[in-house]
Parts: structure tokens; C-alpha cells; sequence
């Protein structure tokens, strides 16, 4: 079953497609150590720029002092400093039509603008000046705490992102394995808390800017010019390298009628992408079940498959969402479990050219958005692990010793339903 | 005249001539049982967004002298001299944030009523 997408782009002729080629990212620093990265537009007349302020400041730098500070300080983003107020900030935004974002991850906070290319020296002033002068003030948290609990709570008593999150934590403890997003038993409440996090992460190592729609001396001799340029200079931070715990299983008592169970494998980073396109479990063709052996499986049994991948800048997860009800599945996860130690760690060579095919397509398709340049620029700023085409080839090489030895190793899990009915990691037969 | 007499406020030996006769006033005045923040009018929507976003400490010395005050009144007592405030707690705790959320609304309705141009 050949994926529709895929067939037309190469059955259509090869025309240049005008998007920033990250390939052509060239990477600047400034005066104080700051890593500044940019794609030259291979599109000239895009009116269109972003730029980003990421800083090494995730979830796998909290300690145990300022849990959830991460989160936090992302909600912070775009809020009341010295000299402008976060209304300012927003009107003057709108103004000049654009977007602003503020994400975060296990290993980064971003911050991201979106807007017109005449705007983006305003832009990098703002991305300075939330960097160096936001006040964190206590009224301020006030409000940020509200906006915090509710993600909070929307991620907890969401289950397939509640599994996730402990199939971090049962892999890797500590650090990676942080949650994401800030618990009710967080001890940051007060915005000196943020704040003191804050200044542990803004050293001219653990940050840096990124843009598409610019090139890489113009950011940089805007960024020299604007705050950031006060920055300390200091070294990038020495994380705890991330050690993967096979076998282990974070339950999560729930009595809903639906049970969620996630199943992961550790994998390096460059081909967590691949392994999880190798599980196959997305659905390339509308009204199609898939056509790789769990997808099928999943199909004909009536219970849900999604296969899930992250890399992280020494780490990688790979592994399959399972969904069913609460009386099937354990069932489906032992089925799950001898598909893929039979079909997917000895996969056939077409089962893999298959996988890497949508590896590139996916990888093509995310760098075209400027969300996807923009993260893919970070990580070369910062030194972790990119993805994109030239590693994906590089790692589609060694695709199938990489599958035979991930996925016949030990793997974590979480569950989300009855306690009773799960099952259980050791006896999967890994 | 106006110039003159702001140089003449700002001047620093102007200021040492009349502190003096200040601090004999506002003794005289007799509101140092409270500070002088206390005695703004905050039945405005300015004033009471400004006292929200105090912090506690500062919240709680404020109700205590206003609950003082008023038990003092009704039982017809004056305070002993000893507990009257000190002249370095009479600081502006709540002007500043007054102005910081005049500034607020002034700049809110600055930008409801702007014109755009676009050069």
C-alpha cells in the first residue's frame, strides 16, 4: 500500500520549493558568546520572518528546590518588564501583525516571534528585553499561576499525555524524566522563585537566537546591539547525562472505561524518528488502517496504536500508545508486545523503506513551517542533536540493526487505568 | 514663577531650612499613629487594584492599623507616644504603586484612542 502523499511528490517533477533551506544555516556568535543561527530565505519575496529566543532552561534543569519552575518561567514569556507592560508588548505586537509564542520543553524554553521582515530588529529589542528586564512581579504570578494550574490540570486528566509523561519518568528519573508541567506540589510560588531560576539559566552558553527570513551577521549585530548583549558570559550547563531504566513501570490508578498504556524503548536520538515511523502506526491514507503489522493489528483487534518518538540532545524514546478498554488491555498490550518483538524488530526491507520514505517526508514537511526551521536552528545553535535530511539519511543507513537491537531491549512503561487489569513491563516477554 | 519655585523645592539647603519646621507640622498634624498611604481616599478602582497588589506584609500592617485606629476611636483612647509610628516606617508603600497603575490605565486608553499611520 503505497502512501498517496508520497507517491504524487515523486511522480510530479522536482521543482524547487521555496522554504528556508536549513541546510544553508549558517551559524553566527556575538560579543558576549551568544549562538546566533539563521536560514537564508531560498524564497526572496516571502514578506515573512521569525525569530526565537531559546534558552537551556527545560524541565531536565529543574532540581528538586524549583520543580515546575520551567513551566513557569514559560508563562512568564511576553509579561510585564522594566520598561514596557505586557499590554504594550501584546497592542504593539498586533500592530505590526504578529505572532508571539512561548513554548517549552523538556530541554528548552522558546520564545518565538512571528511577524514581517521590516519588523524584526523591533522584535529582537523585545526578545532582549524579556530576556534581561521582566519583572516577575507578585501580582504577576498571581495570574501566571492560574494560567499554570490549568495546563497543569488539563495534562493530568488527559490520559495518553499523562502515560507519556511517566514513560519519561520510569526511563529516566531525574532530569529528562521531570514532568513537563509544574504539579500542585510545586514549591515555586512566588515570583522570585522564576526569577532566581531565571538568572541561573540566562548565561551567554545556555542561550541563543534563531531566525528564518534573516540572515545569520544581521541577527547577530542586532542581538549585540539589543539587551542580550549584557548577558553574562558564562558555560553551557552540565546536565546529569540522561541514563535510560529499562523495565521499569509508573502505574496510575484511574477508573475510567477506557485504559491507556504507553510502552517505550530507549533509542539514540537520531533515530527515534525513524524506529517510531517504523512502528508505523499513522495513518497516511484517509479511511486506511495502516499498513504495517501493528497498525493492522490494531485495526483488526478494534484498540488504538500510536507509535511516539522524542529525541533529546543525548537520549531518545520510541515506543506505542496503546488504548483500549479497561477489560482488554492487558490483552491488547501483550499482543502489541509480540507484534513488535516479531514484525518490527525483524522488519522486512520494505517494512524499513517505508519508514525512512515518511521519515523524510515528515522531516521535509516540518521544516517548511517556521516552527520546525526554527527548532531544527535552535538545536544547531545549541549544539544538540538536529534532525534533518542529512541525518535522517545517515541513520536510515543503520536502520535495521537499530530496530533489532531497540526493540528487543528492555522497555518502560505507564499505565493509565486499574491497577489489576494492566499489565505488567517484565512479563512482555523483553 | 513656576520654574523658580521648583528650584527653590529641589533645593537641597532650601531643605535642610525647612525640615525643621516640618517635622513639627506633621507631629502637629497627629497622623502618625497611621502612614501617611493610609489616608488616601481608596474607594477608587485605581486605589483598590494599587492595595491588591501589595504584598502581605504590607497588607497586614495596613488592616492592623486600621483595625487600631478604629478601636481606638470607639473606645475614646488616644495611643501612648512609644507606639506612634516611626518616621522611617512612614514610607510610601502604596504611592508608588498608585502611579504604577495610573500609568497602567492611562496607557490602555492611550492605545484604545490611538490613530495608526503606516509610513
Amino acid at each position: 500500500m503505497v502512501p498517496s502523499k508520497l507517491f504524487a511528490k515523486v511522480a510530479a517533477p522536482v521543482v524547487a520549493r521555496g522554504y528556508a533551506s536549513v541546510a544553508k544555516a549558517t551559524v553566527a556568535s556575538t560579543s558576549n558568546g551568544i549562538k546566533v543561527a539563521a536560514a537564508a530565505d531560498s524564497e526572496a519575496d516571502s514578506q515573512l520572518a521569525s525569530i526565537s529566543l531559546v534558552i537551556k532552561a527545560g524541565s531536565r534543569y529543574e532540581t528538586a528546590e524549583n520543580a515546575g519552575a520551567a513551566h513557569y518561567l514559560k508563562a512568564f514569556g511576553f509579561r510585564n518588564t522594566q520598561s514596557r507592560t505586557s499590554f504594550r508588548t501584546i497592542r504593539e505586537a498586533e500592530l505590526n501583525g504578529a505572532t508571539l509564542t512561548a513554548e517549552a520543553t523538556r530541554e528548552n524554553i522558546t520564545y518565538r516571534v512571528q511577524c514581517f521582515k521590516e519588523a524584526v530588529p523591533y522584535f529582537v529589542e523585545v526578545l532582549g528585553d524579556i530576556a534581561t528586564a521582566t519583572k516577575f512581579a507578585e501580582h504577576e504570578f498571581r495570574d501566571v499561576a492560574k494560567l499554570v494550574a490549568l495546563e497543569s490540570l488539563s495534562a493530568r486528566t488527559n490520559p495518553a499525555t499523562r502515560a507519556l509523561d511517566g514513560v519519561h519518568q520510569a526511563a529516566f528519573r531525574g532530569g529528562l524524566g521531570n514532568s513537563l508541567y509544574a504539579l500542585e506540589s510545586s514549591p515555586v510560588n512566588t515570583g522570585d522563585a522564576v526569577r532566581q531560576y531565571a538568572l541561573e539559566a540566562l548565561n551567554s552558553g545556555r542561550v541563543a537566537v534563531v531566525g528564518t527570513g534573516i540572515d545569520a551577521d544581521t541577527l547577530a549585530r542586532l542581538v549585540g546591539e539589543s539587551k542580550l548583549s549584557t548577558l553574562a558570559s558564562g558555560s553551557t550547563a552540565t546536565e546529569a547525562a540522561a541514563k535510560f531504566n529499562g523495565g521499569v513501570q509508573q502505574i496510575y490508578e484511574s477508573a475510567a472505561p477506557l485504559s491507556h498504556y504507553a510502552l517505550a524503548f530507549s533509542c539514540e536520538p537520531q533515530s527515534a524518528q525513524l524506529l517510531g515511523n517504523l512502528l508505523g502506526t499513522q495513518r497516511r491514507l484517509k479511511w486506511n488502517s495502516g499498513a504495517s503489522a501493528l497498525a493492522r493489528l490494531a485495526a483488526s483487534e478494534g484498540f488504538g496504536a500510536d507509535a511516539f518518538s522524542f529525541a533529546y540532545s543525548d537520549a531518545g524514546l520510541v515506543g506505542v500508545l496503546v488504548t483500549a478498554p479497561s477489560t482488554q488491555i492487558k490483552g491488547a498490550v501483550e499482543k502489541v508486545a509480540a507484534t513488535i518483538q516479531k514484525d518490527v524488530a525483524g522488519a522486512t526491507t520494505e517494512a524499513i523503506q517505508r519508514a525512512v520514505a515518511a521519515t523524510k517526508l515528515d522531516v521535509a514537511e516540518e521544516l517548511a513551517t517556521q516552527r520546525g526551521a526554527l527548532r531544527v536552528l535552535s538545536q544547531i545553535a545549541l549544539g544538540q542533536s538536529a534532525t534533518t535530511a542529512e541525518t535522517i539519511e545517515e541513520a536510515a543507513s543503520k536502520l535495521s540493526s537499530a530496530a533489532a537491537n531497540v526493540f528487543k531491549s528492555k522497555p518502560v512503561a505507564a499505565s493509565v487505568g486499574l491497577s489489576q487489569s494492566t499489565a505488567y513491563v517484565d512479563t512482555l516477554g523483553f | 514663577m513656576e520654574p523658580i519655585a521648583r528650584a527653590l523645592q529641589n533645593n537641597g539647603a532650601f531643605r535642610s531650612l525647612c525640615k525643621p519646621l516640618a517635622k513639627t507640622w506633621v507631629n502637629l498634624s497627629g497622623y502618625r499613629r497611621l502612614r501617611y498611604d493610609d489616608l488616601l481616599r481608596e474607594e477608587t478602582p485605581i486605589m483598590q487594584e494599587a492595595i491588591g497588589r501589595l504584598n502581605r506584609a504590607e497588607t497586614d500592617g495596613r488592616v492592623y492599623r486600621q483595625k487600631r485606629a478604629f478601636q481606638l476611636s470607639l473606645s475614646h483612647q488616644e495611643l501612648p507616644y512609644s507606639q506612634w509610628t516611626k518616621p522611617e516606617d512612614d514610607y510610601k508603600y502604596l504611592q508608588p504603586l498608585v502611579e504604577e497603575v495610573t500609568a497602567e490605565h492611562a496607557e490602555r486608553d492611550a492605545f484604545n484612542s490611538m490613530t495608526v499611520v503606516r509610513k
